[in-house]
């Protein structure tokens, strides 16, 4: 009788209702992708669309094609807003409340997140929000990603929780004072009416389920379903051994004080309860290596996710956790520290997570990924249309060696689904020119299961522009776990005014003024390895040696490969692996 | 008018029908698929109908033989050659993963890296030469590959779709090197930007093109070797025909042959049927394929996915699968609620009620155990005589025991779950293309379709479904109605300020050229030829482009005002102020066969039908006395209601109660709700 202990609710329509809440949300998502004037929005999918539970603020449904990074966020913001909203009179129908606060609302300045309410026969039934990620809110570096920031204003314009839309009437004032602080007015406009009109979108298939259920139902079901997500993510966390599991790992400065960062995780499982504690981290940070709680917490279940990808997203998959996280650490941001490296404190965070689960179930989670989302931004005017632009290209890089696999190559941040933007297109848009874009060769973590490699990639402007990066990862590679060892740390350098060198923070560098021709030239870490290398298929190994993802050195003294033949075909090698002779050979050096 | 036969191909069951004038339906059949050569199964199908060949004009066909080859990567050994700097492309795609949560799993792209080469060259993205091409070094690499055993080589330089110079010229180097090689040019199979794209979908054909070309010889042969001359036609994934000839030099074309051929017949007898705006159904033994035809015009995707990583950037009917068939697995999730599929019992070990050693539920199973199968007549099955009904009950009360229900309530529950993942994604296919479900008709086939089609016609709000009278051998049908069609498209990524109308009119007049010299090549019996042309267009900035119909003459003042009409059909608004930009320029140019018309006979006065027989059907929480008709007493003019179960050699179609239903001068069952 394990599916039948909800207060009466038929397991069919419970199914249906589930089902069609969550496409609610992903038609919504579906609506923003395709309407949005960001390409960060409508290219990386840099949005994320739910119902909240107007009580609690508990996310009730969530759309399947946003940002992974969102996933616990919204609920934080919505939770944030509720009492905010209820001392300035609370939700009339129509309205839209707007805020970018990010020690509020989370991740950063860009992300702006809009609520609205939904009436029901005049009641308030649940709430509608959306995360849209808009290029530029202004700030001292086009784009929002400002290595040096000291502090949130360098960063751009807060939008503190407002009254957006008053009862169906837009404040053109408020609109108008955003767009006069911002590079890229247009585009703004644009993105910030198509997400007005996605709340309609998901009205129209709110009501619809009304008609069809009733509220009753409906409530009943959304409870129920809270409740099952949760007992489905205590299973999985019951299955993990008791115990308190930690792991250390950091970040190579803030950006201004060149400094090593500390984070520190211990994971308790105590039965089907979980507690996050980082109790131990540095911060602040003087940089913008600093996160708000609300995102450390949605990082968490993010990774928590990825471990065990079939539990529903609503708010009951979140309440078996319980956190600890240090009052204005890195990971808990007080106004007004800077935030913008958040796209590389939330990998982290995922790591940490992945490495200290590892532990105890080394099964489930995988070794670490490249962990820096190492954001480059290319800013100017465009020599041909005299336009302002700004081009942005975040990070790819190697997934961890997993029980079950290899690690991927080229791979997304664990909280992201953002692609890399296409060389054609790129150069088409934008006075850059790509030098190359390859697979960063002998950069994946060896293991039984190797790491993915990392990526490599010089672009060249051709005219002024400016260069920002912020990154990390150049002194603390990846990880391996289970006798995997660690992938190729990161690496950044440049070429300007007829000189190579490499940035005084290793990671970072702001505003680095380019002329024609200059260039700069990033490659990524892979992903750490899993188990031993020694116990690597020895086909697997010849397969990297004559893919050139590994050099003949790391295959015979990493892997005990033995090498029976190679030869050569126009200046490339092709190696031939004696199997029996490296696993003798592997036996003795085990032993010795 | 001689005889006409579609034959499709697919993985299971290699489907025929045969029609002795062009007109009627003579003969239709299902024989096993022969995997090792899939023309043999085409050959065994020809003789099990015992069709003269030297009486047909035409054979019409649909394959499964490209998808399968990719699926399973067993296609040709193929070299890649590209720019300097970017022989990953291939491999790297644009920074994603398989799925939003997991980490697990790597990319296995068609030509492993030690077989990716790189030579000096470059263009920009005007097509201007940057670096000439080094045809020294290339000559070189050519010459050490052909001691390789490369069947394929496949060139992919940058902005090679601004200039193909470099590109052609390659060509004719590597093709220099040795005379067997199979050799293609991205420029050649797609003309757009987006480096990844353009170059998986040239790797696809490249990969394809030995196996595709080998499959037509194979059978041009057979054909030959039983004395048929006349011309044979494949079904292409963008629902057009092209000559067994040129299937070689266009195997990416036909990867999903089969769906779009059974959209396209879905298409045309609904068209006849007076339905001009149609939501196709079809639902086999492991997914659910759905698709939107509009004013009679399949909707086209310009990119699909054929798995991770390998996108194939050709316009295709935008036919979408998702996991539901007739073997998908009915279990609870560990919060206990009900779930259907996406894991499916396949072929082996199938349904429980196969008896094929298959012990957890599936979709087929309910229907079963709900008597809208018949257990005595199991369709497309050889080794039992029976359903197993009783193992199938046994399977579904110890899934319902967990779930405090019944056997009959647990099966019924299984229906409606996975009714309810089909409906949604059907209703999703319309809305997210700005429709309204509820101004479609559902034409439902495959094996499974017929079974569930009033479930999803209630749910989405449909309000009349169409039963073809084949719907188990739609897509051989499908083969049959085709024309010839070739896609040709060419990026322009310009603001419509910076054309002039002349530059425009241009390209559109050499894409009108080329097509109109394919139809000549084909060799094809064509009626006429038919020329379209569509531009994709966005607002500057914008990633996602919206296709607009253009005719040949338009200044581009007027294309922008039928792109900002389309672009408020779609988002309910306009951007006034905002530029607009031409992404690219589509011509479809399409040699219509010769097809005798459908005459629909007059038809009679309604007469009530008159079932076989009765039996007890499980519906909506009781068992009810349903009447059972066969198939083949259904004439036109006929009616009847639901409940009723019509059973044919092809599928089983059920009828809800409260439904009534009507047979139309074609005898398509036309079902609605009273």
């Amino acid at each position: 009788m394990d599916g039948a202990k909800g207060q009466g609710i038929d397991p069919v329509t419970l199914a249906v209702v589930r089902g069609a809440l969550e496409q609610i949300g992903d038609e919504m998502d579906l609506h923003l992708i395709r309407a949005a004037l960001s390409p960060i929005i409508s290219e990386t999918n840099d949005c994320a669309h739910g119902l909240y539970d107007p009580v609690t603020g508990e996310t009730i449904a969530q759309g399947g094609l946003g940002l992974p990074m969102f996933l616990a966020n919204m609920q934080f913001t919505v939770q944030a807003m509720i009492p905010m909203v209820a001392a300035a009179g609370g939700f009339r129908p129509g309205d839209v409340w707007i805020t970018n606060d990010p020690y509020l609302s989370g991740t950063h300045l860009n992300d702006v997140v809009l609520i609205s309410p939904h009436f029901v026969d005049g009641k308030l039934f649940c709430l509608f929000a959306n995360t849209g990620h808009w290029m530029d809110m202004g700030g001292s570096v086009p784009g929002g990603w400002v290595p040096t920031a000291r502090e949130i204003h360098q960063e751009g314009i807060i939008i503190p929780p407002m009254k957006l839309v008053d009862q169906g009437q837009r404040n053109e004032g408020v609109v108008s004072l955003i767009t006069a602080n911002v590079r890229l007015p247009e585009q703004l406009l644009g993105d910030l009416a198509a997400m007005i009109n996605v709340f309609a979108l998901g009205r129209r298939g709110l009501d619809a389920l009304i008609a069809r259920y009733g509220t009753q139902t409906l409530r009943a079901c959304i409870d129920e379903m809270m409740a099952r997500s949760e007992a489905e993510m205590r299973a999985y966390i019951a299955d993990i051994p008791d115990g308190t599991y930690v792991l250390e790992d950091g970040f190579d400065n803030d950006g201004v004080v060149d400094a090593p960062l500390k984070v520190r995780l211990a994971i308790s499982i105590a039965g089907s309860d979980l507690h996050f504690d980082f109790t131990g981290t540095d911060g602040p940070a003087v940089g913008p290596m600093n996160i708000s709680a609300g995102t450390t917490k949605s990082l968490c279940f993010v990774a928590l996710k990825h471990v065990f990808p079939d539990v529903p997203v609503n708010g009951g998959a979140f309440r078996p956790a319980r956190f600890t996280i240090p009052e204005g650490s890195i990971l808990a941001a007080r106004y007004p520290v800077a935030v913008g490296g958040t796209t590389d404190v939330t990998q982290r965070v995922v790591d940490c997570v992945f490495g200290a689960l590892a532990q105890a179930a080394p099964q489930a989670a995988p070794a670490a990924p490249f962990g820096t989302t190492g954001v480059a931004t290319v800013s100017g005017r465009h020599p041909v249309t005299g336009r302002y632009f700004v081009a942005v290209y975040p990070y790819p890089g190697g997934y961890g060696g997993s029980y079950a696999t290899d690690g991927l190559v080229n791979g997304t941040p664990p909280g992201s689904m953002a692609k890399f933007m296409s060389v054609e297109m790129s150069e088409h848009r934008y006075p850059v020119r790509f030098d190359y874009l390859k697979i960063r060769e002998n950069s994946s973590g060896p293991g039984q299961h190797r790491g993915g490699c990392g990526t490599a990639y010089g672009i060249r402007t051709l005219s002024g522009a400016v260069v920002s990066i912020l990154g990390d990862r150049v002194d603390t590679p990846p990880f391996g776990i289970e006798g995997g060892g660690p992938a190729a740390p990161n690496h950044v350098a440049f070429h300007t005014a007829g000189k190579d060198w490499i940035p005084p923070m290793r990671s970072k560098a702001e505003k680095v003024p380019f002329s024609n021709g200059d260039a700069f030239f990033l490659a990524s870490p892979g992903g750490g390895g899993f188990g031993h290398p020694f116990n690597r298929d020895a086909q697997a190994v010849e397969d990297d040696l004559n893919d050139g993802l590994i050099t003949q050195d790391t295959a015979e003294t990493v892997y005990g490969a033995i090498i029976a033949s190679r030869r050569e075909v126009f200046g490339r090698l092709v190696f031939a692996i004696d199997a029996e002779r490296t696993r003798a050979n592997r036996t003795v050096l085990t032993s010795a | 008018m001689g005889g006409i036969t579609g034959i499709d191909v697919g993985g299971t069951f290699t489907d025929l029908f045969y029609s002795s004038d062009g007109v009627t339906v003579d003969r239709v059949l299902k024989v096993p698929s022969t995997p090792d050569d899939p023309s043999r199964g085409l050959i065994d199908a020809l003789d099990a109908a015992g069709i003269d060949v030297n009486a047909l004009d035409v054979i019409l066909h649909g394959t499964t033989i490209a998808t399968n080859a990719v699926i399973e990567r067993h296609g040709a050994r193929a070299a890649l050659i590209t720019t300097e700097g970017f022989r990953d492309v291939l491999e790297l795609g644009r920074r994603d993963r398989q799925r939003m949560y997991g980490l697990t799993g790597t990319a296995d792209p068609l030509i492993p890296r030690r077989m990716r080469w790189e030579v000096r060259e470059r263009m920009d993205h005007l097509g201007n030469v940057l670096t000439p091409l080094d045809e020294t070094a290339l000559a070189g690499l050519a010459a050490a590959l052909a001691a390789e055993g490369v069947e394929t080589v496949v060139i992919s330089f940058l902005h090679s779709y601004a200039n193909p110079a470099h590109e052609r010229r390659a060509r004719e180097i590597v093709q220099a090197a040795h005379d067997g090689w199979e050799v293609v040019i991205s420029s050649d199979v797609v003309r757009e930007y987006y480096e990844f794209e353009r170059t998986s979908t040239a790797v696809v054909q490249g990969y394809l093109q030995p196996l595709v070309a080998r499959y037509a010889r194979n059978l041009s042969a057979k054909l030959a070797a039983k004395g048929f001359a006349r011309q044979t036609l494949v079904m292409q994934s963008n629902g057009g025909l092209v000559p067994l000839s040129q299937l070689g030099g266009r195997a990416a074309n036909i990867v999903r042959s089969g769906p779009a051929a059974g959209v396209m017949a879905a298409a045309q007898i609904a068209g006849e049927a007076g339905f001009a705006s149609i939501i196709t159904g079809d639902m086999g033994g492991t997914s659910y394929d759905v698709a939107v035809v509009v004013n009679g015009t399949p909707k086209i995707a310009a990119e699909t996915a054929l798995d991770f990583r390998v996108p194939l950037r050709i316009p295709m009917i935008d036919v979408h699968t998702i996991g539901a068939g007739g073997g998908s697995i009915a279990s609870l999730d560990r919060g206990g609620v009900l779930q259907v599929g996406p894991r499916s019992a396949g072929a082996v070990p199938g349904p429980v009620c196969f008896g094929r050693g298959g012990t957890e539920p599936t979709v087929t199973d309910a229907n079963a155990v709900l008597g809208r199968i018949n257990a005595d007549h199991p369709i497309g099955l050889r080794h039992l005589d029976r359903l197993d009904l009783p193992a199938a009950r046994a399977a579904i009360e110890a899934l319902g025991a967990r779930l405090g229900l019944g056997i009959e309530e647990t099966a019924e529950a299984i229906l409606t779950v996975v009714n309810h993942i089909m409906a949604r994604r059907t209703r999703l296919m319309t809305v997210e293309q700005g429709h309204d479900p509820r101004d479609f008709a559902l034409v439902v086939f495959g094996g499974a379709g017929p079974l569930h089609g009033a479930a999803i016609m209630r749910d989405v709000g449909i309000r009349t479904m169409l039963l073809p009278p084949h719907p188990g051998v739609l897509c051989a049908i499908g083969c049959a109605v085709g024309d010839l069609r070739y896609d040709l498209t060419q990026t322009v990524e310009k603001p419509v300020a910076d054309l002039d109308a002349g530059q425009i009119h241009a390209i559109l007049a050499e894409q009108r050229d080329r097509g109109l010299a394919q139809v000549v090549a084909s060799g094809a019996a064509v009626d006429r030829t038919e020329v379209r042309h569509a531009a994709s267009m966005s607002y500057t900035g914008q990633i996602h482009a919206l296709r607009v119909d253009i005719d040949a003459d338009w200044s581009p003042e007027r294309m922008v005002g039928a792109f900002e009409a389309a672009y408020a059909r779609e988002y309910g608004n306009t951007l006034p102020g905002a530029s607009v930009g031409i992404v690219g320029l589509l011509t479809t140019v399409i040699g219509a066969r010769t097809k005798p018309a459908r005459i629909a006979p007059p038809l009679p006065a309604p007469v009530r039908a008159t079932p076989r027989g009765h039996r007890q059907v499980w519906f909506s929480g009781g068992w009810h006395a349903t009447a059972i008709y066969d198939r083949g007493d259904l004439t036109a003019g006929m009616v009847f209601q639901g409940p009723a179960i019509i059973e044919q050699a092809d599928t089983t179609s059920v009828l809800e109660p409260g439904m009534t239903a009507r047979v139309d001068a074609f005898l398509n069952i036309l079902a609605e709700m009273a």
